[in-house]
């Protein structure tokens, strides 16, 4: 737990030391019967009823009801306050959760997948969980051994001589085998989560294993994790098995022990009530205490641990910040700009040189895969270059003040919201220009259809083609003098792609776009064609003359030339 | 018998010696607890009382405590064992049948639920000879115990009886109130995760904007709201599990209060009112032991889920090797779902494009044409040879499939493209023959690993992932390819590579290609036009062509396409 669960579960015990002051005194309540049982029933029998004092005996167990209500009014109080304690918890991992996800879909475009976040949402739950009963038993059983020592000493205290030998060595038993425990523990829980992970898959490539004949190789491979399971499974059944044995010895042993030493005691003056108190105490308060902590330790303290370890491994450190600069213009240049997704990878992009002068219009084309996404990621400073540079007004990209570029990626980013909210996600910006902006990229008939701007949007109502259209509307409105557009109108009909491109057009400054349509790309000043590492700039005229490649993909982009590039 | 409980025999004869271990020390170690309180308490008044009989109830006293904690630790071991032994048989058996079933088991059972039997059932079937034999054993000492307490003093026992009913309603009470909470709460989280869920959907745009802390905090806009619902939940927790937890004691000191006036009469000796209180301790148990009989049914319901999946027939093949021979494939008389009276002959080498509207049968026929599915009549054969008459790795070695979604099980690239190829020196240049065929070579090797990148941590488009389908079946098909719609997410430039490699170094295969596009049915050698499961006609693309019904086919999938992207 020190090791990585440390930091948050300190936090939470820490945060507020009022709550652990209120734990600690309403434990004192709860454990009330743990400190006077024994010594009620001892009195009650010995004083009271076997005495012939009937009273005395009733005010006895008076006592003890009203102490069991009393700490039925402190456990209460104790939920409560670990719950006031674990939320806060909770809600740590759950931002660190959220924030990991983001940064880390921020960093490399493509982030955890839903389910992902689901199960990490689950291990959150989980912790919660885990963190509050470790605490609950772990106090209990503190608050518990103190009340019954003292009980014990108040009503006979040479009985302790008796109970706290073996005690403290079942204790010791058990935390000695506690590391094994955990590990077989642990292990258990991630081989069932592979083995499930494992069953998983195979239920959904039942028809591509079937097409392999590959049967008996994936039922050798699963066979080998359901073996696995089962060998941890036994391992942990044999841990188990010692962790009840240190139960016994803490438990039951001095159970034999006080009977053993009964003689002893009555010739001390003992009467048969402090005998039956010694083992009331023993076996209705000691031993449960103690099974407890056995239980909770060994199993809820695992599952903290693998829980807090899974979620934490979701999260990634915050972006470290940076200067960012305000660039002279908007023209791009990059000088032997090279880049690759890994260090054993093949280069996407090499030795690339273009300049974009600012005001310019240029369209990149080429096959899927080739790369076009990873230029306009460079060229907004998403990804760095692994050698060369990537300029826009003389500013290193990754350096650029956001607020000066603008990128719509293809799959547009609409959130829940109202429709303004999300039109001025970017920037600020008055209502003639909103209106302006709507009219300006054609989501007039959105806009009328929702009932204005400031109606809410559900982005799941929205069609791919709508939710562009809102993206672009944003994009209109931000001060940025560089935009591209990463296939951004992918999902617009060809005169709607025509009418967004011709408004950005107008709208002044550099355009850079991603194009799906060779009338997208013949909209543009300049043509960039990406085959392979292969990169030549042009005109569409000078292109068809001077470059295959090219020319293949405009022969291909018939009969309407509004054909899709990528379907 | 019923299926499901001649499962359950089975799971608990394979939980092996364990069982009987479990068996003994569960009934040995509930009787020692049944006797205990009694025991105990007699020991004590003997040994306060210094009798002559003091030193045999001690050792009594002393073998019952050293029996139940025998019992104890012997019975946690046991069940252990036996529930991972049988869970390893149950699930081995459960999952060999599903794999030799193949795609017809997911044609039956939706994936998640096969998932969920082939999961948790199997879990809870596992652990059923456990809670027959705990649940069985839990009855004897709370059952007893209440006998025990009746025998004392029949007034005990009713107060006992008052005091269970009076719990039973405190737990129904909590049970009725916490869904309606469970409720709003997870509603709650159902919002922060769709919230999140959409900035994910976003993350090109936020990573431009630089918008993540922002777009953080609106993600979890919704914790006070959480921890509101959740503190609710806290608080009936609290309540519910106190009234519950007091109850038992309360009962334990009336019980004392009772006895003490019998005590003071001298009906009772302070050993047996010991007893007596330890037997409503004892007796309330009997709601946890019913809990057990729960398990048990659940693990009888969870058995009959997985008897449903064993009762599917596994597909079974003979064990003919493939003569030598062009790769003729031929259907005759072929019924199967939609399709019917499929009479079809595609000679060796040539490649036939199957082409109809949706809804046609051409997947169907695919899926028929390497037994990925067998006929309801019919006969299908590959260079004469019925295909059920084929061993596994004949077929194996011959077909190759490539699909319009393919799921690519292996643990890296190189593995799912030769995943079923035996293994031999030249698996490696197969694969790598077979991915640059498909145009896949290039953007494997810009991977971080190139073919050994775990496919874990490759994201990959719809192409890129069809192109590995592509090489997989490639690396596969030495006699046919079946390619269903499996070039539908290439861009033109790659599908056009794609076909040249079809056309080329694979030309000797036959290929069965679904298609959507007419150019793809004008480069096969014959098109299999299928309307509502027959053949319409089957002829080249060129003839076929002049009859505007055939032309309407591409412009319906033409127009369906248009309206989906």
């Amino acid at each position: 737990m020190r090791a990585v669960g440390g930091g948050p579960v300190r936090g939470a015990l820490l945060r507020e030391p009022r709550l652990l002051l209120r734990l600690c005194a309403w434990s004192v309540a709860e454990t009330a019967p743990a400190l006077l049982v024994g010594l009620a029933v001892a009195r009650a029998i010995d004083d009271g009823f076997a005495a012939g004092r009937v009273w005395t005996g009733f005010a006895w167990l008076a006592v003890l009801g009203g102490a069991w209500l009393v700490a039925a009014v402190g456990a209460r109080q104790v939920v409560l306050t670990v719950g006031a304690i674990v939320e806060p918890f909770r809600e740590d991992l759950l931002g660190h959760v959220v924030g990991g996800a983001l940064r880390r879909s921020a960093a490399t475009g493509n982030g955890p997948g839903t389910a992902a976040v689901a199960r990490a949402n689950l291990q959150v739950e989980l912790a919660r969980d885990a963190l509050a009963s470790v605490i609950t038993v772990v106090r209990s059983f503190a608050f518990t051994v103190v009340s019954v020592m003292l009980g014990l000493g108040a009503l006979a205290p040479e009985v302790l001589v008796l109970v706290l030998p073996p005690f403290v060595a079942g204790l010791c038993l058990f935390l000695v085998s506690l590391p094994a425990l955990a590990r077989r523990q642990r292990e258990f829980i991630l081989t069932d989560e592979r083995t499930a992970e494992s069953l998983a898959d195979m239920a959904g490539a039942l028809r591509d294993i079937t097409a392999c004949r590959a049967e008996r190789r994936v039922a050798d491979d699963l066979g080998r994790q359901v073996r696995l399971q089962e060998r941890a499974g036994r391992a942990l059944a044999g841990v188990t098995a010692l962790r009840t044995a240190s139960l016994a010895v803490g438990g039951w042993l001095p159970v034999l022990l006080i009977l053993v030493g009964t003689p002893w005691l009555v010739r001390g003056g003992a009467g048969a009530g402090v005998i039956l108190g010694a083992l009331v105490y023993v076996t209705q308060s000691l031993a449960p205490a103690l099974g407890n902590l056995v239980q909770g330790l060994g199993m809820s303290g695992v599952k903290l641990r693998v829980s807090l370890e899974r979620v934490l491994r979701h999260g990634a450190p915050p972006l470290p910040a940076v200067e960012r600069r305000t660039p002279e213009d908007a023209g791009v240049r990059l000088r032997g700009v090279r880049f690759a997704y890994g260090p054993h990878a093949e280069p996407v992009i090499s030795g690339l040189d273009l300049s974009i002068g600012d005001g310019d219009h240029v369209a990149v084309v080429g096959p899927s895969g080739i790369g076009k996404s990873t230029l306009a990621a460079l060229v907004t400073g998403v990804l760095t270059p692994d050698a060369g540079e990537v300029l826009v007004g003389g500013v290193p990209a990754e350096l650029l003040d956001p607020a000066s570029r603008v990128l719509i990626p293809q799959e547009a980013y609409v959130f829940r919201g109202t429709l303004l909210e999300n039109l001025t996600y970017l920037a600020e910006a008055p209502a003639e220009a909103v209106e302006e902006a709507v009219a300006a990229v054609g989501l007039t008939a959105l806009v009328t259809r929702l009932g204005g701007c400031s109606a809410e949007v559900d982005p799941g109502l929205l069609s791919p083609g709508e939710r562009q259209l809102v993206a672009l509307a944003r994009a209109y409105l931000s001060p940025a003098r560089l935009v591209i557009l990463d296939e951004a109108t992918c999902h617009l009909d060809p005169a709607a792609e025509a009418v967004a491109e011709e408004a950005f057009a107008r709208r002044g400054g550099t355009l850079l776009v991603v194009a799906h349509r060779l009338t997208s790309a013949r909209r543009a000043g300049r043509i960039l064609v990406m085959d392979g590492t292969d990169v030549r700039l042009g005109t569409h005229d000078e292109l068809l003359a001077s470059c295959p490649p090219y020319a293949e993909l405009a022969g291909h982009w018939n009969p309407a030339e509004t054909q899709e590039l990528v379907p | 018998m019923r299926t499901a409980d001649r499962l359950v025999v089975r799971t608990l004869r394979h939980s092996g010696p364990w069982l009987y271990v479990l068996v003994f020390t569960s009934l040995a170690g509930s009787l020692g607890e049944l006797a205990l309180p009694y025991v105990l308490g007699r020991t004590v008044d003997t040994l306060v009382a210094a009798g002559p009989a003091s030193r045999t109830w001690l050792v009594t006293c002393g073998s019952v405590v050293v029996l139940i904690a025998l019992c104890d630790i012997l019975g946690v071991w046991a069940a252990g064992g036996g529930g991972a032994r049988a869970t390893r048989w149950l699930r081995l058996r459960i999952l060999r049948h599903v794999l030799g079933v193949g795609p017809a088991m997911t044609r039956r059972f939706p994936e998640g639920d096969l998932v969920t039997r082939m999961g948790v059932n199997a879990d809870e079937t596992g652990r059923g000879p456990e809670s027959i034999v705990t649940g069985a054993a839990l009855l004897v000492p709370t059952l007893g115990g209440l006998v025990a307490l009746v025998l004392i003093d029949v007034w005990l026992a009713l107060t006992l009886v008052a005091g269970l009913v009076l719990i039973a309603l405190v737990l129904r009470a909590f049970l009725s109130t916490t869904t309606s909470l469970a409720g709003d709460y997870q509603r709650t989280q159902a919002d922060i995760a769709a919230r999140l869920v959409d900035a994910l959907s976003g993350a090109r745009t936020i990573a431009a904007a630089g918008t993540e802390e922002r777009e953080r905090a609106r993600v979890l806009d919704a914790l006070p709201r959480l921890r509101a619902h959740a503190m609710d939940m806290w608080r009936t927790n609290a309540q519910a599990g106190v009234r519950a937890g007091a109850v038992v004691p309360l009962l334990e000191v009336a019980v004392l209060g009772v006895g003490g006036l019998r005590l003071a009469a001298g009906d009772l000796t302070a050993g047996e009112l010991y007893a007596a209180a330890r037997y409503v301790v004892l007796g309330a148990g009997l709601g946890a032991a019913l809990g057990h009989v729960a398990r048990l049914a659940r693990a009888r319901a969870a058995a009959g889920r997985l008897a449903e999946l064993t009762e599917v027939p596994v597909t079974a093949h003979g064990g003919l090797p493939l003569p030598e021979g062009p790769g003729t494939l031929e259907l005759r008389g072929v019924s199967a779902g939609v399709l019917s009276g499929i009479d079809l002959v595609v000679p060796g080498g040539s490649s036939v494009a199957v082409v109809g509207r949706s809804g046609a049968g051409k997947s169907r026929l695919a899926a028929l044409a390497g037994r990925l599915a067998d006929p309801e009549a019919g006969r299908v054969s590959l260079d004469g040879v019925p295909l059920p008459d084929l061993s596994a790795e004949a077929l194996g070695a011959a077909v190759g499939y490539a699909f319009e979604r393919p799921v690519l099980p292996g643990e890296t690239i190189s593995d799912a493209i030769g995943l079923g190829v035996a293994d031999a020196d030249d698996r490696e240049s197969t694969v790598r023959a077979a991915a640059r065929a498909a145009c896949a070579d290039g953007f494997v090797r810009r991977l971080p690993l190139g073919y050994g990148t775990p496919l874990r941590e490759a994201p990959m488009s719809g192409g890129e992932r069809q192109r590995l389908g592509l090489a997989r079946a490639f690396a596969h098909g030495r006699r046919l390819l079946v390619l269903d719609d499996a070039t539908s997410s290439l861009d033109t430039v790659t599908e056009r590579q794609v076909s040249r490699a079809l056309a080329g170094e694979l030309r000797g295969r036959t290929r069965l290609i679904v298609a959507h596009r007419a150019a793809t049915a004008a480069a096969a050698d014959l098109v299999v036009w299928l309307e509502e499961g027959r053949m319409r006609a089957c002829d080249t693309h060129a003839r076929l062509w002049r009859d505007p019904a055939y032309r309407a086919v591409f412009q319906a999938q033409e127009t369906v396409r248009a309206g989906t992207s």
